[in-house]
């Protein structure tokens, strides 16, 4: 039990990462990635919402009326997404982050993921496991984000969370702030993680 | 229990919106305030960033009681005017009558379409007025904050801000406050045909209403443009009629006299 | 001292590298063991050297014409012959950096990677690497051109698999890594004229003016200025005649299709012409051909063979779409000024579905006519 358990919270970070692996919720990833300091918030947005929709749904799992499935998460989906950015537009530190995510918090409704791992986990599993298996996949997609945000950030703009890290003879890589070059870097940490995984190799 | 029955099926979803309408309109009562106050205090830092009444580094470092203060302390009269340049009601300067971003877009489509729009003029007791810019950047809305000199043609200050303009392109009318800072000191050519103008190369002409186009952001710097152009246009009665323009009146009436 | 890289050799691993060298113009004493092999003495380093020899023309003038437009910035006078030597020596002194950083970086990307993968070195890269610096502004910071060459080669060339299996032109990809990185640097009014260090530009001087941008917006010059190529741009594109003559060459030797030349000439002048039509420009549609980096884009980097179509009606088709969607994003982009690249870089992406949809409609037919019969 104990080791299935590790599995559930492991797996969807190293193995089976949503981004990397099953290449799920790449155009968020695109998006919010300019700056880390909005990669952080959208991560932990994410991580919220998914994990929250997984507990609710496993916890309704037996009363859902099969024919109305999808549509019954959806409206848990998103009403985790909408308290999410309720709360970040309400709290004062929080409002020009929300601001700048614009409307990728609220797309975050449209994110694989969390339908993903609905789906095919929180339906036929117990709420706890449920909910730290959205917690997981939620990590593992927030763990890119904020890499890929990490690179952006300091190559794009010679910061990092807002302050100049690289001195300023630095000259700003453009390309590294436009929306390609982060599927570039994704490309990168895929690479990387299929080196260093052997299982991951296609024969 | 037979999950899969349609009676079922209905009241089960009924009651799961039921639920959730009732939790989102719970919380948005709840917040409610806390975030207009938040779009509010947002607004005012604008607005004075604009009005050079802090630095705009100070205004986004103080929170939002401290805004609202600063903005009670420095503000002299606000109003709305109409097209032809009278004033049409007096605006409050309590916090509860600030104009937000929202109701820009409305009065933007009122001023191309020449019916009665209600145009916001804030004075301040600097003898600066600001006015709001709106217009369409090249992914959305972009707006700003204009700061006039008692003068009414000399701009003492700008803010630009966006919706969702290219980072590291568009986006460097808010991002960059050297853009902001290059309108300081420029004068708005009231009265003529071209307002002002932000084109490449504008300011190798030496003109003073001219500010160079922002390089790889040709359509938000066009969308500026046009957003500078069009509301100007709007305050041109205003500012020529009303009493903006009082103190360059009185110098012109001396002139004559002369 | 050859056994040593061979098979069981001491110095094995670095057999890659040597037969690289020594195949580089010398045939190698080996012959094929088994099988039935078509050969030709036309092979890819052929193929390379004589679409090398046919950049050089307008290569020498990119040379000369930096400093050409150094002389004229400077409001230096006198006559061609006078300036001749001063002007080449100032453009090798400027290129020259760019061509060292080009082949190195480039090389030792190319060199380690075969290296890593044992495999022969290939000489793609030579080609590659004698085009960056001509398609680039001259004042290009250097560690900018490595960084995109860099780029270009690992990103485009080596995680496809090397030479032959990109899909896109690297030495394009290195350009347009460089535009969308530092558009500061590639583009705008200041880029094209080299100086020395504490020149600066003399405000009266005559002629090309500086005032001359990128691609289209040289306009105002003659457009015999603009087929001789005496105009800032980058080094190699200015100058049409050099670049024809390296066309007639590839052309005759067959190295390059001369369907694609003519496809992307045609698309070129039908857009120009459609938008003389629409009134969306007042530049007649034939000065389109002499702008910017038309001609060496249609002669040196359309035709390159691994990236372009491989059918004959593709070939067509792909040089029409090069042709046009120039022109397009040159009317009726404000964004870009220059659509050259663009344009080659997005018909290279479309080569691959060209190729399948013409080979697909050719079997149909003949299907359909065995059919018949």
């Amino acid at each position: 039990m104990a080791q299935k358990l590790k599995d559930t919270i492991l797996n969807p970070i190293l193995k089976g990462n949503p981004i990397t692996v099953l290449v799920l919720g790449i155009c968020s990833s695109l998006a919010v990635t300019v700056q880390l300091k909005g990669a952080i918030v959208m991560a932990l947005s994410v991580t919220i919402v998914t994990a929250l929709s997984s507990l609710v749904c496993s916890l309704l799992r037996n009363t859902i009326p099969n024919r109305v499935r999808i549509i019954v998460q959806l409206v848990v989906v998103a009403l985790m997404v909408i308290l999410v950015d309720q709360i970040l537009k309400a709290g004062e530190g929080t409002y020009a982050i929300d601001k700048q995510l614009s409307v990728y918090i609220g797309l975050i409704i449209t994110n694989c993921i969390v339908m993903g791992r609905i789906e095919a986990f929180a339906l036929g599993n117990k709420p706890i496991p449920s909910f730290l298996d959205g917690l997981a996949n939620g990590i593992g997609y927030g763990l890119i984000l904020i890499v890929v945000a990490f690179f952006r950030e300091l190559l794009g703009s010679g910061t990092l969370l807002g302050f100049q890290v690289l001195p300023a003879s630095y000259v700003p890589n453009n390309l590294v702030i436009l929306p390609p070059f982060a599927l570039i870097l994704l490309g990168c940490i895929i690479w990387v993680h299929r080196a260093c995984d052997k299982d991951l190799q296609e024969k | 229990m037979n999950t899969n029955s349609n009676v079922y099926t209905v009241i089960y979803t009924t009651v799961v919106v039921v639920i959730v309408a009732a939790v989102l309109a719970f919380v948005s009562l709840k917040l409610g305030p806390a975030q207009q106050a938040n779009a509010k205090a947002e607004t005012l830092r604008q607005m004075m960033a604009a009005a050079q009444v802090a630095s705009t580094d100070e205004l986004y470092a103080s929170n939002n009681d401290a805004v609202l203060t600063l903005y009670a302390e420095n503000i002299q009269e606000a109003y709305t005017i109409d097209l032809d340049g009278k004033k049409v009601a007096e605006l409050g300067i309590t916090k509860d009558n600030i104009e937000l971003v929202s109701n820009l877009k409305p009065q933007n489509k009122a001023i191309k379409a020449g019916t009665d729009a209600t145009l916001p003029v804030y004075v301040f007791k600097s003898g600066v007025s600001v006015i709001p810019i709106y217009g369409a950047g090249l992914w959305g809305p972009i707006w700003g904050y204009i700061a006039f000199q008692e003068d009414c043609q000399t701009i003492a200050g700008a803010y630009f801000d966006h919706e969702s303009e290219t980072p590291g392109l568009g986006a460097k009318i808010k991002d960059e406050p050297w853009f902001r800072e290059k309108f300081a000191g420029k004068k708005v050519a009231f009265g003529s045909d071209k307002l002002f103008s932000l084109a490449k190369n504008a300011e190798a002409t030496g003109a003073d209403n001219a500010v160079d186009a922002i390089t790889g952001a040709t359509m938000t710097s066009k969308g500026l443009n046009e957003a500078l152009n069009v509301w100007f246009k709007a305050y041109e009665p205003h500012i020529s009629v009303g009493a903006l323009l009082a103190g360059i009146a009185d110098e012109n009436t001396n002139a004559e006299e002369e | 001292m050859k056994p040593i890289f061979e098979k069981g050799g001491k110095l094995y691993w670095l057999h890659s590298t040597v037969d690289a060298f020594e195949t580089f113009l010398a045939v190698p004493a080996t012959t094929t063991k088994k099988g039935a092999h078509v050969r030709d003495c036309i092979d890819l380093k052929r193929i390379i050297i004589l679409a090398l020899i046919a950049v050089c023309p307008a290569a020498l003038f990119g040379v000369w014409n930096v400093g050409y437009q150094h002389q004229l910035a400077m409001g230096v006078t006198g006559t061609f012959w006078a300036n001749l030597w001063p002007n080449l020596w100032f453009g090798i002194l400027k290129v020259l950096p760019l061509y060292l950083v080009s082949y190195i970086v480039g090389l030792a990307i190319e060199f380690g990677t075969a290296q890593i993968r044992g495999e022969e070195v290939n000489e793609g890269y030579l080609m590659t690497g004698f085009l960056i610096p001509l398609i680039i502004p001259v004042t290009t910071p250097l560690w900018m051109v490595a960084l995109a060459t860099a780029f270009s080669v690992i990103f485009c060339k080596e995680v496809f698999g090397g030479t032959g299996m990109n899909f896109w032109n690297p030495a394009l990809v290195a350009r347009a890594f460089l535009f969308f990185s530092y558009p500061n640097q590639m583009s705008g009014s200041d880029v094209w004229i080299a100086f020395k260090k504490g020149e600066t530009m003399l405000d009266a001087c005559t002629g090309a003016t500086p005032l001359a941008l990128d691609g289209p917006a040289q306009y105002g010059t003659g457009w015999w200025d603009l087929f001789l190529g005496t105009v800032p741009g980058s080094v190699g594109e200015t100058s049409t005649l050099c670049i024809l003559l390296g066309a007639i060459l590839l052309i005759w030797t067959g190295v390059g299709s001369w369907k694609i030349m003519c496809g992307s000439v045609a698309g070129a002048l039908l857009v120009g012409f459609l938008g003389n039509l629409a009134g969306a420009t007042d530049i007649p549609c034939y000065m389109q051909l002499l702008y910017g980096g038309f001609a060496f884009g249609t002669v040196f980097m359309a035709t390159d063979p691994v990236t372009s179509c491989q059918t004959e009606c593709g070939k067509w088709i792909y040089g029409l779409l090069i042709g046009m969607l120039c022109v397009t994003v040159r009317l009726f982009n404000p964004g870009y000024a220059e659509g050259m690249m663009l344009a080659i870089l997005l018909a290279n992406t479309f080569a691959p579905l060209i190729d399948h949809c013409v080979t697909t409609s050719h079997i149909n037919r003949k299907a359909k006519k065995l059919k018949a019969a």
